[in-house]
C-alpha cells in the first residue's frame, strides 16, 4: 500500500502487494502485519483446525515465522538457524540449509538461542546466523549466494533480528547489550552482498551519520538541529565506546521518504550511576536515508536508561487524522511503557501516553521537552548502587517487548500483545571484559500488584488519540507477535501455547488451539490451492519463556504473585514445531486455485 | 550404644576430612552475612551474570541447578570448568575474567554455602 510512485517494483514488493504470499516477516514494508485475506473470518474461525504441521527439529524459543512465497514455504530455526523450504503442494523439502556456527556464540547469547526468521528479495533468502554471519542463499537450491560478517561474537556480539529487504539493500543489526557492544545498523547490497553504510548508535558525527545542521530531534516544542559531538558529550570519557544502543528489532522502510526507521537499545551497563549523561544516542528512534544511511531526525525516548527500556520495537508506518488533517505517522509501542507517535517526515512529537496505565516509572512524558518526568521513587539512578528499588512498573522486559503489534487496516486500531509485569531493580558497579557479561543490576520481576493478577494484556490502540480502546487480560506475556485481517479477525499465541483468534472490534475470544509448547512466535497468513491458511510455530523461550521463570524459586518478593511464574511450567514445556490452520472442507467451494 | 558410638566416631571422622583440607570453606552468620572471601565469591558471581542462565537463587534455568551440581563436584573441576567453559553446552570459559580467576575460590565457597543450604540466596553482607 506503500508502494506508489516509485521506479520498477522489485519483485519482493510484487510479491508482498499479492496476498496470498507472506514474502516479509511483517508481510509489508510498513510492520502492518495485516491481510487482505477474508476467507477465515469472524463468523467462521470457530472452525479453525489444524491443517499440518511440521518439527523443527530444535527445541528452544521459536521467534519469527516462515516465509511465503508462492507453491514455497521457509522454514527457520533457532540456533544453529537452519533454514527449510517446503513444497506446499505435499510439504516436502526442496531443500535444506544447515550452517555449522561455532558453539562458542551459544554462551554470549545467554539465555536463548532466538532468530527472528528469514527475509526474501532478489530470488534470495536471507538468514542472519547467531554468530553475525548473514547469508544469501538462492531461493530455488539453498545455494550459498554470498555471505557476509557484521559482528564478532568474541567480543559479544551476536545476531537475533530478522534481515529486513527494502528496496536494493539488505538492513540487520546487531545484538549484545548485556556485553557493552556499540551498536550499529548495517546496509548491504542485495546482489553482491557489498556492505554500503554503518550507522553507528553511539560516538563521533562521523560515525553516526548525522549532519549536526541536518539532523532535527524534537526539543523544546520544536524541531531543531541536533547540534555537533550529540552522542559523545553525553558520556563520560569513551565510555560510548562501550555504549549499546544494539539494534535486534522489527524495522520499517517509507519507500516514499526513502527512509528507514529503527529503535536503539539500552546503553552499556545497566548500573545508571556508572555511566553519567542522556547517553545519546541509546534509546532513540531513528529515521534514515536508505541510500546513504544519513539519519533525517533522531528521537531519544528514556534518555539515561535506569530500568533497562530498549527501543529496539518495531515501528509502524501507518496515516492517521489528527484534528481533520491525514498525518503520516511512525507508531511504536516502546519497552518503557509510552506508546509514540511521531510525524515520520519530520520527527514532530505527537502522541506519548501510557498503553498500561499502570506504567508508573515516568508520571508522563512532557509534550514540549519530549523528555519522561521520572518518579524519583523508582529511579535506580537516585537511590545508587547497591539499593534494591522495589515495584517499579514495567520490569526490564517492558511494557513490550520485540513480539510485534499488528494494523487493522479497516479499523485503523493497532493490536498489541503485552506484558503486566513489574520489578525490583538493584543495581551494582562492574567493570567491562571484552566478551563477559557487562549488566551491572539484579532484578526480579512480578506480575503487576493491584491488577487483575496476570502478566500480560492483549489490547486494541488508537494510534491518533493514544488511548487504550478494549483490553483483554492474560494469564501470561503475550510474546507472540499479533497478525490482523480483513476477515475482521485478530490472531496471537500465548505462552501456554495457545493460538487464539479475537474479535478485532471488542477483542471477544472466537477460538482457541492448544499447541505443544509456548508460542513467541509472530502469526501469519496465506493462501495456496484457492484457501487460505493460517501458522504460527510452537516453542517456548526466549526472555519470557527463560527470564521470567528466573522468578520461579524466589520466595521472597511479590508474594502471592510469584504464583503466576509458577504456573507456567504447569502448561508447557521446550518445543519446536509448525502449525498450519485451515477451515475444514474443499479449497474450490471458496475461490479459484491459483 | 554401640550404634551411637559409631555414630560419634563417624562424626570426628567428618570434622577431620573437612579440617584437613576444606578449613573454612565459607563462615556464615543469619544466612546472609558471610565471610570476606565468600562475599567476593557472591560478588563474582552477579558481576557475571550467572543467574541468567543458572536462576537468582541457584535453581537452574538453561543451565543446571548448581544447588545440586556442587553435591558432586570437585572443587578442581569446579576450577577447571571456570576456566576452559562447557561451550558446547552454553557455559562460557571464564579463564579471560580476571574476577573470576582471583575469586573462584571464593566463588565456589559461596556456591557451596548455596548448595549446603547453609547461605541464602539473595543479596549477602559482610559478617562485622
Amino acid at each position: 500500500m506503500l508502494l506508489t510512485g516509485l521506479a520498477a517494483a522489485t519483485d519482493l514488493e510484487t510479491a508482498m502487494s499479492d496476498s496470498k504470499n507472506w514474502a516479509a516477516q511483517a508481510g509489508d514494508y510498513a510492520n502492518h502485519r495485516y491481510s487482505d485475506l477474508n476467507q477465515i473470518n469472524a463468523t467462521n474461525v470457530g472452525k479453525l483446525q489444524v491443517a499440518w504441521t511440521m518439527s523443527t527439529g530444535v527445541l528452544r524459543g521459536h521467534e519469527g515465522s516462515p516465509l511465503v512465497i508462492g507453491d514455497t514455504m521457509y522454514i527457520h530455526t533457532p540456533f544453529p538457524n537452519n533454514v527449510f523450504a517446503v513444497n506446499l503442494k505435499d510439504q516436502s523439502y526442496k531443500w535444506k540449509y544447515e550452517p555449522k556456527q561455532d558453539a562458542q556464540v551459544i554462551p554470549v547469547m545467554c539465555c536463548d538461542t532466538v532468530n527472528r526468521g528469514l527475509a526474501y528479495a532478489d530470488g534470495k533468502i536471507f538468514l542472519q546466523q547467531a554468530d553475525t554471519t548473514l547469508v544469501a542463499l538462492d531461493a530455488n537450491s539453498g545455494e550459498v549466494v554470498w555471505t557476509a560478517k557484521n559482528g564478532d561474537p568474541k567480543i559479544g556480539e551476536t545476531n537475533t533480528n530478522a534481515p529486513h529487504i527494502f528496496k536494493d539493500k539488505v538492513i540487520t543489526g546487531i545484538s549484545g547489550g548485556e556485553f557493552g557492544v556499540r551498536g550499529r545498523l548495517i546496509a548491504y547490497d542485495v546482489k553482491t552482498g557489498k556492505k554500503v553504510w554503518t550507522a553507528w548508535s553511539t560516538g563521533p558525527d562521523a560515525e553516526l551519520l548525522v549532519d549536526p545542521k541536518k539532523t532535527m530531534t524534537w526539543t523544546n516544542g520544536k524541531l531543531a538541529p541536533i547540534g555537533a559531538d550529540s552522542s559523545i558529550k553525553t558520556w563520560k570519557g569513551d565510555q560510548w565506546k562501550l555504549g549499546g544502543g544494539t539494534t535486534w528489532g522489527w524495522y520499517a522502510y517509507d519507500p516514499k521518504l526513502n527512509l528507514v526507521y529503527y529503535g536503539t537499545g539500552n546503553p552499556g551497563t545497566w548500573n545508571p550511576a556508572q555511566r553519567p549523561g542522556d547517553n545519546k544516542w541509546s534509546m532513540t528512534i531513528f529515521a534514515r536515508d536508505l541510500d546513504t544511511g544519513m539519519a533525517k531526525w533522531a528521537y531519544q525516548m528514556t534518555p539515561h536508561d535506569e530500568w533497562d527500556f530498549d527501543g529496539v520495537n518495531e515501528m509502524l508506518l501507518v496515516d492517521v487524522d489528527m484534528k481533520g488533517k491525514k498525518v503520516p505517522v511512525v507508531v511504536h509501542f516502546d519497552r518503557n511503557g509510552f506508546g509514540y507517535t511521531l510525524n515520520r517526515e519530520t520527527g514532530a512529537l505527537l502522541v506519548a501516553e501510557k498503553y498500561d496505565p499502570k506504567v508508573n516509572w515516568a508520571t508522563k512524558v512532557d509534550m514540549k521537552t519530549g523528555r519522561p518526568i521520572v518518579d524519583k521513587q523508582y529511579s535506580p539512578q537516585t537511590t545508587g548502587p547497591d539499593v534494591n528499588v522495589k515495584d517499579i512498573c514495567p520490569a526490564a522486559l517492558g511494557s513490550k517487548d520485540e513480539q510485534p503489534a499488528s494494523y487493522d487496516r479497516k479499523s485503523g486500531l493497532i493490536l498489541v500483545p503485552t506484558n503486566h509485569v513489574c520489578m525490583t531493580y538493584e543495581p551494582f558497579n562492574v567493570e567491562y571484559t571484552a566478551g563477559q557479561p557487562y549488566v551491572g543490576a539484579t532484578l526480579t520481576m512480578f506480575p503487576t500488584p493491584g491488577s487483575h493478577g496476570g502478566m500480560g494484556n492483549f489490547i486494541a490502540w488508537d494510534p491518533a488519540q493514544g488511548k487504550i480502546v478494549w483490553s483483554k487480560p492474560e494469564k501470561f506475556s503475550v510474546w507472540s507477535g499479533a497478525l490482523t485481517t480483513a476477515g475482521d479477525v485478530a490472531f496471537y499465541g500465548t505462552l501456554e501455547g495457545y493460538l487464539k483468534a479475537v474479535s478485532t472490534k471488542d477483542g471477544k475470544e472466537l477460538w482457541k488451539f492448544k499447541t505443544p509448547s509456548g508460542i513467541i512466535g509472530n502469526v501469519f497468513t496465506y493462501q495456496y490451492g484457492g484457501k487460505q491458511y493460517v501458522g504460527v510455530y510452537s516453542g517456548i523461550g526466549g526472555w519470557a519463556g527463560i527470564g521470567m521463570a528466573a522468578g520461579l524459586k524466589e520466595s521472597t518478593e511479590g508474594l502471592g504473585a510469584v504464583g503466576g511464574y509458577k504456573e507456567l511450567a504447569k502448561y508447557t514445556t521446550l518445543g519446536g514445531s509448525l502449525f498450519i490452520f485451515a477451515l475444514p472442507g474443499d479449497a474450490s467451494a471458496t475461490s479459484a486455485a491459483r | 550404644m554401640r550404634k551411637a558410638i559409631a555414630l560419634l566416631i563417624l562424626t570426628v571422622a567428618q570434622l577431620a576430612s573437612v579440617g584437613a583440607d576444606d578449613v573454612k570453606l565459607y563462615e556464615v552468620r543469619d544466612g546472609t552475612k558471610v565471610d570476606a572471601k565468600t562475599l567476593m565469591g557472591w560478588k563474582t558471581w552477579r558481576a557475571l551474570a550467572c543467574e541468567r542462565c543458572h536462576g537468582q537463587a541457584q535453581e537452574g534455568l538453561v543451565g543446571p541447578s548448581l544447588v545440586e551440581r556442587l553435591k558432586v563436584l570437585s572443587k578442581d573441576d569446579f576450577h577447571t570448568l571456570m576456566q576452559n567453559g562447557r561451550p558446547d553446552k552454553g557455559m562460557p570459559p571464564f579463564g579471560g575474567s580476571q574476577m573470576v580467576m582471583q575469586n573462584w575460590e571464593g566463588l565456589y565457597a559461596y556456591l557451596k554455602g548455596r548448595s549446603d543450604g547453609a547461605i541464602q540466596p539473595g543479596h549477602l553482607y559482610p559478617i562485622e
